[in-house]
C-alpha cells in the first residue's frame, strides 16, 4: 500500500489494510511523534491530519488513509501550526509532554477552521484530547494566544 | 296522464331506494375497510416503533449530542452535533468514525456518511403516537415523503448499519427486509398513528 505522508510518498509494501494507520505512521514509517495512548479512540494522543482535518490514527485504517494527504507532528507546518508551537513554547504548557502531539494536532486544526474560538469552542474541539498531567487550563490560554497571535500578523 | 305520473314517480322512488341502499351498503364496506385499514396500520407502526426506539436509531436521534452503547449513555469522549450534524472542527464525526465501516481493532463503529440526523429529526423521548406524527411530518422528517421514508429504511448506510452495528453492540431484533415491509405496510394501509 502506499501513503502520501507529510508530503513524501511511501511504499509500505503488503500490509492488512484493516491495520490502524497508527501502526503505519510508527512501526513502518517510524514516524513516532505520534503516541499510542488508548487505541481506542478515546485520548486524542495519536491525532494526525488526514486533508487538513483532526483524525484519530488509531482508529482509522490503512485503507481509510490510502491515496489522502496524512500529516503527522513531524511535518505540521505554516502560519498556523507556527503561531500554536510558539504559544505552547511561551506559555510552556507541556508537562509530560505524552498527549502533546494530539493536542496541537487537534488545536492547529481548531484555529484553521475558527480564527478566535471561544471558550465553548476550544472545550468542543479539545475535549477528546485527554491530558493526564492537567494542563486543561494552559492548552486553553494557549490556544487563546496563538489566536490572537494569528490575527495580529505574528 | 295521472297513472302515468304515479308510475314514474313510483320507478324513481324505487331507484332513489336502491341507491340509498348501495351507498349505505357501500358506505358500509368503505367504512369497515377504513377501519381495517386503520387497524393493519397501527399493528404495522406498533413493530415499526421498537426499531425506532432501539438504540441503534434513538442513540443518534437525539436533539443535542448523541448517546452511545446500549446502555444509551453519553457519547466518550464527548461530541457535539455541530452546524452540519457532523462535529465542530477538530472534533468531527469522521474523526474517530471510518466511513468504510466498523473498525474492530478500536471497537469504534462506522458506515458511510456517519452523522447526526438534522435536530428536527430528534425523536429520542417521544411518546410513540408523537414520533408517528413526526415521522410523517416533513418538518420534522427531513424532507421526505412517505414513500420517501421507506426509501430512507432500505437504503441508509445507517439505517443498515443498525443491523451490523459490529463489537458487542446489540443489533436490531428483527431482519431489515422484514423492518422495511412494516413500514411499507403502515404507509400503504394509510400511516395511521395511535392517539
Amino acid at each position: 500500500m502506499k501513503f502520501n505522508v507529510n508530503g513524501q510518498e511511501h511504499n509500505v509494501g503488503d500490509i492488512d489494510r484493516d491495520m490502524p494507520l497508527l501502526w503505519v505512521l510508527r512501526d513502518r514509517l517510524g514516524l513516532t511523534g505520534t503516541k499510542y495512548g488508548c487505541g481506542r479512540a478515546q485520548c486524542g494522543a495519536c491525532t494526525v491530519h488526514i486533508n487538513g482535518a483532526a483524525v484519530r490514527s488509531c482508529s482509522l485504517s490503512a485503507r481509510d488513509a490510502e491515496g489522502k494527504k496524512i500529516v503527522t507532528i513531524e511535518a505540521v507546518s505554516g502560519r498556523v501550526a507556527d503561531a500554536v508551537r510558539s504559544a505552547w513554547q511561551r506559555l510552556d504548557v507541556v508537562q509530560c509532554g505524552y498527549c502533546q502531539s494530539g493536542q496541537i494536532m487537534t488545536a492547529i486544526s481548531l484555529l484553521s477552521n475558527i480564527r478566535k474560538p471561544t471558550d465553548a469552542e476550544i472545550d468542543a474541539a479539545m475535549d477528546g484530547n485527554i491530558c493526564r498531567c492537567g494542563t486543561y487550563i494552559r492548552i486553553r490560554k494557549a490556544i487563546h494566544e496563538a489566536a490572537w497571535s494569528i490575527a495580529q500578523g505574528r | 296522464m295521472r297513472g302515468i305520473v304515479i308510475g314514474a314517480g313510483a320507478s324513481t322512488g324505487l331507484a332513489l331506494l336502491v341507491w340509498v341502499l348501495a351507498a349505505s351498503i357501500w358506505s358500509g364496506e368503505a367504512t369497515s375497510q377504513r377501519h381495517s385499514d386503520r387497524e393493519a396500520s397501527l399493528a404495522a407502526w406498533d413493530r415499526v416503533v421498537t426499531v425506532l426506539q432501539h438504540p441503534r436509531c434513538s442513540n443518534c436521534h437525539q436533539p443535542k449530542e448523541p448517546l452511545q452503547g446500549d446502555s444509551r449513555r453519553r457519547h466518550s469522549p464527548r461530541v457535539v452535533r455541530g452546524r452540519d450534524n457532523m462535529g465542530v472542527p477538530g472534533m468531527r464525526c469522521g474523526s474517530c468514525h471510518s466511513e468504510h465501516g466498523n473498525n474492530e481493532a478500536s471497537r469504534v463503529p462506522g458506515a458511510a456518511d456517519w452523522k447526526m440526523p438534522p435536530r428536527s429529526m430528534s425523536w429520542a423521548r417521544l411518546p410513540i403516537g408523537q414520533l408517528c406524527r413526526a415521522l410523517k411530518d416533513p418538518t420534522k422528517n427531513g424532507r421526505r415523503s412517505l414513500n420517501g421514508i421507506v426509501k430512507h429504511m432500505q437504503e441508509d448506510s445507517l439505517v443498515h448499519w443498525s443491523w451490523e452495528p459490529g463489537g458487542t453492540r446489540e443489533s436490531i431484533g428483527m431482519p431489515h427486509d422484514v423492518f422495511v415491509e412494516l413500514v411499507e405496510e403502515w404507509v400503504r394501509s394509510g400511516a395511521h398513528c395511535p392517539d
